[in-house]
């Protein structure tokens, strides 16, 4: 039973960085409806940033962590500057198209680093000893990591519901037309929209960075599980992508748990997460959260 | 009107029927059957080594890919990102029958064309599979649906030993009237086999798109609610073009496991998916000529890449690992400058020029 609760525990502290991983992408997906194929390589950003910072520049974890949020931050709203604002009023085919281009571009960007081919870890700053109750363990980067993430998902959901700048980037999402008229300017929304998903997103990074190591390609997948996490909990849900966050992680904990190694299977909690949004595009493909306003064909 | 089969200085059409035709003058008509002919003769006259045909081969392999992708993102409105896993299909129907049977069974080695076909077959299948999903959905949801299948193909491929786990199954080399193709043979045979499918294919896609049934695509990605009061049904249209798109690349897929005599698991990733949205895009979405320039241009520029990773690494003789780095940067770029700067692709440019050429001496 205690192996259960293992997994329990471990389910919800990877699937709260997915939440947190996925609330940047749906972000973007709210204001301008554009899939933003390139999040992982953004998130991945976050966390070299946060690491040249603390180990290369020598500045206390915490200090860095915030100023990598803020450099992904401008980053990411000069990445909407160069690329994406040209591209207002085009077909949003093309506009995902270009997202795509961008992961390829920061893919390379990323490759030319060091960060590309070695694998880095951050220094140990919080104590090693695992905290454990009841035969659960759980280690302290991940306690701190779940907290962290916790605190700015809050910090999110008051952003949207009180905040002049996140009402009106509801507004946008709503109904651009309307909400030009009432004088919101809608490229000031879309670049705040992909700065505050940069934001989101380093901090994401910091926190995977601190719990698994920093690895390119490991970094770079949160980018893609955030497809399937999207999905389950409705591609315009914030809450959504919260509680379908944590519920993937659970479901790729206990098909590592009980599924690997039974019945000659392994990776399974590699493989688990796109079955189920194959299933949900056919089923329910307005998730658990999104708004039935899909347009059907 | 009596008007120059040859030249023609504007439209006359007075039916639908005369619009539709394939080569508008008789110019046009002779111009590409001699340019069929040079593309059939030319390996007689020049020698090139192995490694610039299979250069050539590589390229036309992947003509045949684009027509799917081209068919799909070009003149359905989908956008797929799991093209390359399409493409493993095919590749790994072929080596899935190696596995079983031995690699050089009378299947795998004689009966090719067979086995080419049928791997478009299994390719249809499963593109009709994932492209499910657009029976009730509009196209931004089924770019996740291509990944999560892009996804699912790699789990297949890598963790499943009947795949042997992503290293590569070999395919024994293959039968002619003539015998057994011999390695100094291999890839000029093959270029004639793909050149053969490649014309085969490219006048079955300019065919379908005077149907109905290429017209359809059109229609549905324009504005499906039109389609839709016209008689169209979008769900199955989109389901159509996936399986479409499915076929071509599983044809590709064959025809590169027998080139490269053998399936692994690095040609058919997600970068790969990349690269060939990268073809379509420079080539032109939506136009024919787009298929083939498209190709040719990122096959040509990743070999340009390559050579100046080396050369980057004999000035600066550092253990710089430029090549790693500078491909996805490259295609990255040149997707992003042609979506900003030249939507219409290098296909655009061919028609500026065309047009130039057939109005000489006068501007317009």
């Amino acid at each position: 039973m205690s192996y259960f609760f293992q997994l329990v525990a471990s389910g919800i502290v990877v699937g709260s960085i997915y939440a947190l991983s996925a609330l940047g992408f749906v972000l973007i997906y709210k204001s301008s409806r554009v899939l933003n194929i390139a999040h992982g390589q953004i998130i991945a950003a976050g966390a070299f940033i946060t690491y040249a910072l603390t180990v290369w520049v020598g500045i206390p974890i915490y200090i860095s962590f915030l100023m990598s949020m803020i450099i992904t931050f401008f980053l990411a709203m000069s990445v909407e500057r160069v690329f994406l604002r040209r591209l207002i009023g085009e077909p949003i085919i093309s506009v995902i198209m270009v997202t795509i281009g961008l992961m390829s571009i920061l893919d390379g960007v990323i490759y030319m680093t060091p960060f590309g081919a070695e694998n880095f870890s951050f220094p140990e700053f919080l104590p090693k000893t695992p905290i454990s109750v009841g035969g659960v363990s759980i280690s302290w980067t991940q306690l701190v990591g779940v907290i962290i993430t916790l605190i700015l998902i809050a910090g999110f959901t008051w952003f949207f519901k009180r905040s002049t700048l996140g009402i009106s980037m509801r507004a946008v999402s709503d109904d651009q037309m309307a909400s030009m008229s009432i004088g919101i300017s809608i490229p000031k929304v879309f670049g705040l929209a992909w700065a505050t998903a940069g934001f989101s997103a380093a901090a994401a990074g910091g926190i995977i960075g601190n719990i698994t190591g920093l690895n390119f390609d490991t970094l770079r997948a949160f980018g893609i599980i955030v497809f399937p996490v999207v999905i389950l909990g409705g591609l315009d849900s914030v809450f959504g992508a919260v509680v379908a966050g944590i519920i993937m992680g659970l479901i790729q904990q206990f098909a590592a748990g009980y599924l690997d190694g039974n019945w000659g299977l392994s990776g399974t909690a590699d493989l688990l997460p796109y079955i189920i949004l194959l299933i949900i595009l056919l089923f329910k493909p307005h998730g658990l959260f999104g708004i039935h306003e899909i347009e059907r064909v | 009107m009596s008007q120059n089969r040859w030249l023609a200085t504007g439209n006359f059409f007075t039916s639908y029927r005369e619009e539709q035709r394939i080569f508008l003058t008789n110019l046009d008509r002779l111009v590409f059957i001699c340019f069929l002919v040079v593309l059939f003769v030319w390996p007689f006259f020049l020698e090139v080594g192995n490694k610039y045909m299979l250069v050539i081969d590589t390229i036309l392999i992947s003509i045949v890919a684009i027509y799917g992708l081209n068919l799909l993102t070009g003149f359905a409105g989908l956008i797929s990102i799991g093209h390359a896993a399409f493409v493993g299909v095919g590749a790994y129907t072929v080596a899935s029958f190696a596995r079983v049977l031995g690699d050089s069974h009378v299947l795998i080695t004689h009966a090719w064309p067979l086995m080419i076909l049928l791997a478009g077959g299994v390719g249809a299948v499963v593109g009709a599979i994932v492209g499910l999903p657009a029976m009730r959905l509009k196209h931004l949801y089924l770019v996740i649906a291509t990944l999560s299948f892009q996804m699912i193909f790699q789990w297949t491929i890598n963790f499943m030993s009947f795949f042997n786990q992503g290293q590569t199954i070999s395919i024994g080399r293959v039968f002619w009237f003539t015998g057994k193709i011999v390695r100094k043979q291999h890839y000029f045979f093959w270029y004639y086999v793909i050149l053969v499918i490649v014309v085969i294919l490219g006048l079955a896609v300019r065919n379908l798109l005077r149907t109905r049934y290429g017209r359809c695509l059109v229609a549905v990605r324009d504005n499906d609610r039109a389609a839709d009061a016209m008689g169209m049904h979008p769900g199955l249209t989109k389901v159509y073009a996936f399986a479409l798109s499915g076929f071509f690349a599983g044809i590709a897929g064959a025809l590169h496991a027998y080139l490269f005599r053998g399936a692994g698991f690095e040609s058919f990733t997600l970068h790969q998916s990349i690269s060939y949205l990268a073809m379509a895009i420079v080539g032109g979405l939506g136009t024919l000529v787009g298929s083939f320039f498209g190709p040719a241009a990122i096959i040509m520029l990743d070999l340009q890449v390559e050579n100046l990773a080396e050369f980057v690494k004999i000035v600066f003789s550092a253990a710089l690992d430029l090549a790693t780095a500078l491909r996805p940067l490259t295609f990255g770029l040149v997707i992003v400058l042609f979506l900003i700067f030249e939507p219409r692709g290098i296909a655009n440019w061919w028609r500026i020029v065309r047009s130039y050429f057939k109005l000489w001496p006068f501007r317009y």
